[in-house]
């Protein structure tokens, strides 16, 4: 029956040939979209790993009138313990300009074994940053006044690398870089992923090292853990207290949690744009779908009614004209699915497999259902032919 | 004739009331996308406020250095040194003048927090933007060199500072610790408009950063205002030039480039650069990207449009063939194919440009939509000539197309199986 039925409509592939076209560019409009919604969606269930809640990012231009670099790291240590020390201030710290959920982003490569790493994306941080940050040490331990006097400097790394660079093995005190490399550096923590781009977007492999003297030369941001009361005027009182220390600078101060939904922002926007986008051009492929069908059906009249008479049943009829329907779609959506397999097949994108998988099921799924709405109703219409009605019109 | 042809066009329209729905749906909806789509390429990348000079202004809004086998590669905005050394030699254009990139800031009124955008600027900034004063005026030379504390602010930090209907001319605005006298407030633009919006403008002389420095990289975007639209590409000519005699900057660099750009070429250029360049080190490509700039945003209203013409085709074909005895009838009385396929044709248009009708109103209702939410502060989208020659040009275009095959399919109809149908 099904062999018939798909001879029958072989046969009239030059006359469907555009619905054909129709459902493989629908197909792909759908892969796109779900394999976007699959990503962000994978991406939206993993936990934060950030206490971004109650963070203030401060930023400032670097005065930088202070000469020698002891005096300056003094300058802001002080201004640092007068920070914390406020009423309402819970902790501060100092970080490298690539806090959370802003986009920049600096990256570095990193010798360990023999293997190199590279693309991980680099912080520096102080004593304080990862109880101002709240995340989770999964391994290990925070930078501390221990390190003061370590014969190689200490880095800290996420999950992600650790799994990367170490496998199952001990990442704990391992050194970085090779034998003869002069900045070996040891592992002495290893932090839960957080997703530093927002909500949709992965955690990626990442480390902190600590920041030295050097480093405050071009100081530009602060983060000042605040207690959950905190409000206007004491957001008015750290900002006089800045601007006063540091005359020479801008300052200015922002919420994380507010960096937060608009870095979510920037990556939902396109993607509720393509989907008003995908939505409308499949609504109009369903209503051409469904007005070529109706058609078809009103022009074979005489065929159904013929069955109809010879005592095929009205739901047969129908369900006849939906399998007819679901072979037409099976040659767009066969069409598709071999244009689809490529990109994970070439690793077009940095996505996993399994997001491409799930995707083409949907897109699969959704191809089905749309095109079995749209041969409901002329289906029903057929079913309701009296066969003598139409071999009379005949 | 035509007349005729449209009474049929009308009377088929309204026979099959479905099919007419299904084919207006699509072509309305499809022009209203495209519409609302020129419009913010217009209202963005075309900013008529404050520019209000027709596309006579020009940036220099940054420096390229690299080295051409080390591999270095830096770039930035231009220096004050560049800008009042290098760039205020040029003969041609009619004014220089610069801006800085904004800086961020807080300032608290009555325990509530306000973010202000700073921008420093010269007095020609002024001159060669044509902000709208609602009250006071710019800051003039003199103001600048004695470095008075004095600021323009736009529209909309004066409601939220002042309040709305005060007067705040001669008032103190406090910013960073330091009090402002405010001389004029601006019809505020939106932030699209990356090279000027702000919401405190400050004279140059009270700039943080010092001026001395020789770098060729700074903080500043450097203005150029052509005498005349026609007179563009000799400023740019005369800039190169200029800028062929400006030293190598820093030892680590072996080569350097600027550009005196129209505003939306300053983005195309900066995408065509992106896409690799030449050399080992894939120094920076030559070349303003305008071109594959438009070629990529025809691309994407095509493959955009793609779907719903192919749709129109399969539902014109259908309603074509339904025609199938009016075709044989017509035939058979000696009718060619030509005034036949002229016929279908006409008919295809007619409902496309009645789908126009349907999509400029539809993209006004959008527009005014979008202008109400405030989605981009400030920026307000209109429906211009342009874009609507646009939407005109496109609905053309839609109904050739999606006429042409099913009118060529109907033409090769014989006339027997016509009729006999």
């Amino acid at each position: 029956m099904l062999q018939h039925l798909f001879a029958l409509m072989w046969n009239k592939k030059k006359q469907h040939a555009l619905l054909v076209i129709e459902i493989f560019f629908s197909f792909m409009v759908i892969f796109a979209l779900a394999t976007m919604g699959v990503y962000f969606y994978k991406n939206y269930r993993q936990p934060l790993g950030l206490a971004d809640k109650n963070v203030w990012n401060v930023s400032f231009t670097n005065g930088g009138n202070v000469a020698s670099a002891d005096s300056l790291a003094q300058f802001y240590h002080n201004l640092q313990l007068t920070v914390a020390s406020m009423p309402g201030v819970e902790d501060a710290c100092y970080s490298s300009f690539n806090i959370p959920f802003i986009n920049a982003m600096s990256s570095t490569g990193m010798l360990i074994g023999n293997t190199s790493h590279q693309g991980i994306y680099y912080f520096q941080a102080d004593d304080h940053y990862n109880n101002v940050l709240g995340m989770t040490l999964l391994e290990g331990r925070w930078f501390g006044k221990e390190d003061d006097a370590a014969a190689h400097p200490p880095v800290i790394i996420n999950e992600a690398l650790r799994k990367t660079a170490f496998g199952n093995g001990p990442a704990l005190g391992q050194l970085t870089g090779s034998d003869k490399d002069q900045n070996r550096m040891r592992v002495i923590g290893v932090l839960a992923d957080a997703k530093w781009a927002g909500d949709y977007m992965p955690p990626h492999i990442s480390m902190w090292t600590r920041i030295d003297t050097a480093f405050y030369h071009g100081v530009n941001i602060m983060l000042v853990r605040v207690s959950p009361d905190a409000d206007a005027n004491l957001e008015a009182n750290l900002y006089k207290t800045l601007s006063n220390a540091m005359k020479n600078a801008n300052v200015s101060i922002g919420h994380l949690d507010d960096t937060r939904d608009s870095i979510d922002v920037q990556y939902l926007m396109p993607a509720i744009i393509f989907m008003i986008i995908a939505a409308f051009l499949v609504i109009n492929v369903a209503f051409g779908l469904f007005g070529v069908l109706w058609y078809n059906i009103n022009k074979r009249k005489s065929e159904i009614g013929l069955r109809r008479a010879v005592g095929a049943s009205g739901w047969s009829v129908s369900r006849q004209l939906w399998v007819e329907t679901l072979i037409l779609a099976t040659f767009g959506v066969v069409i598709g699915l071999f244009f689809a397999i490529q990109f994970p097949l070439l690793h077009v994108f940095d996505m996993s497999t399994g997001v491409y998988i799930a995707a083409l099921i949907f897109t699969i799924l959704f191809m089905y259902v749309l095109v079995t709405i749209c041969s409901l109703y002329p289906g029903r219409q057929a079913a309701s032919i009296f066969p003598a009605e139409a071999l009379h019109e005949d | 004739m035509l007349r005729n042809y449209l009474k049929i066009a009308m009377a088929v329209l309204k026979r099959r009331k479905f099919f007419t729905f299904i084919s207006l749906f699509g072509i309305s909806l499809t022009l209203a996308v495209l519409m609302v789509a020129t419009a913010f390429e217009d209202g963005v990348l075309h900013p008529t406020y404050p520019d209000d000079k027709g596309g006579r202004i020009l940036y220099v809004n940054s420096i390229h250095k690299w080295h051409q086998t080390k591999g270095f590669l830096t770039n930035g905005a231009a220096s004050f040194f560049f800008i009042t050394h290098y760039m205020s030699t040029l003969k041609t254009p009619a004014l220089i003048g610069f801006v800085s990139n904004h800086t961020g800031t807080n300032t608290y009124v009555n325990g509530r927090k306000l973010s202000l955008r700073i921008r420093f600027t010269d007095q020609h900034f002024w001159d060669i933007l044509g902000y709208d004063f609602l009250e006071g005026k710019p800051y003039d030379k003199t103001l600048i060199d004695n470095g008075g504390k004095v600021a323009v602010i736009s529209e909309a930090t004066k409601e939220a500072y002042f309040g709305k209907d005060k007067p705040s001319v001669g008032k103190y605005i406090e910013a960073d610790n330091v009090q402002y006298q405010v001389i004029g407030v601006v019809r505020s633009d939106p932030n699209t408009n990356i090279f000027s919006s702000a919401d405190i403008y400050l004279p140059y002389s009270l700039s943080k950063v010092s001026l001395d420095s020789k770098d060729l990289l700074g903080d500043y975007t450097g203005m150029i205002l052509a005498p005349s639209r026609a007179a563009i590409p000799k400023v740019q000519q005369e800039f190169k030039e200029m800028f062929a005699r400006v030293p190598v900057d820093g030892k680590d660099y072996d080569h350097q480039a600027a550009y005196a750009d129209p505003f939306l070429v300053t983005f195309t250029r900066q995408l065509y650069e992106g896409f690799g360049g030449e050399g080992p080190y894939r120094n920076p490509r030559e070349g303003t990207g305008l071109t594959y700039f438009y070629l990529g945003a025809a691309l994407l209203a095509f493959l955009f449009m793609l779907l719903p013409t192919l749709n129109l085709i399969s539902i014109n074909t259908t309603r074509i063939m339904e025609r199938s005895s009016e075709i044989g009838v017509r035939k058979a009385f000696g009718a060619s194919s030509a005034t036949l396929v002229v016929q279908f044709i006409v008919e295809n248009v007619f409902l496309t440009l009645l789908g126009g009708l349907i999509g400029v109103a539809l993209s006004l209702l959008a527009l005014a939509l979008i202008n109400h939410s405030q989605v981009v502060p400030d920026l307000h989208l209109t429906l211009n000539l342009t874009v609507l020659t646009c939407g005109l040009g496109l609905c053309l275009f839609f109904g050739l197309l999606s006429g042409v095959y099913p009118a060529w399919r109907m033409s090769r109809l014989n006339v027997v199986t016509a009729l006999k149908s």
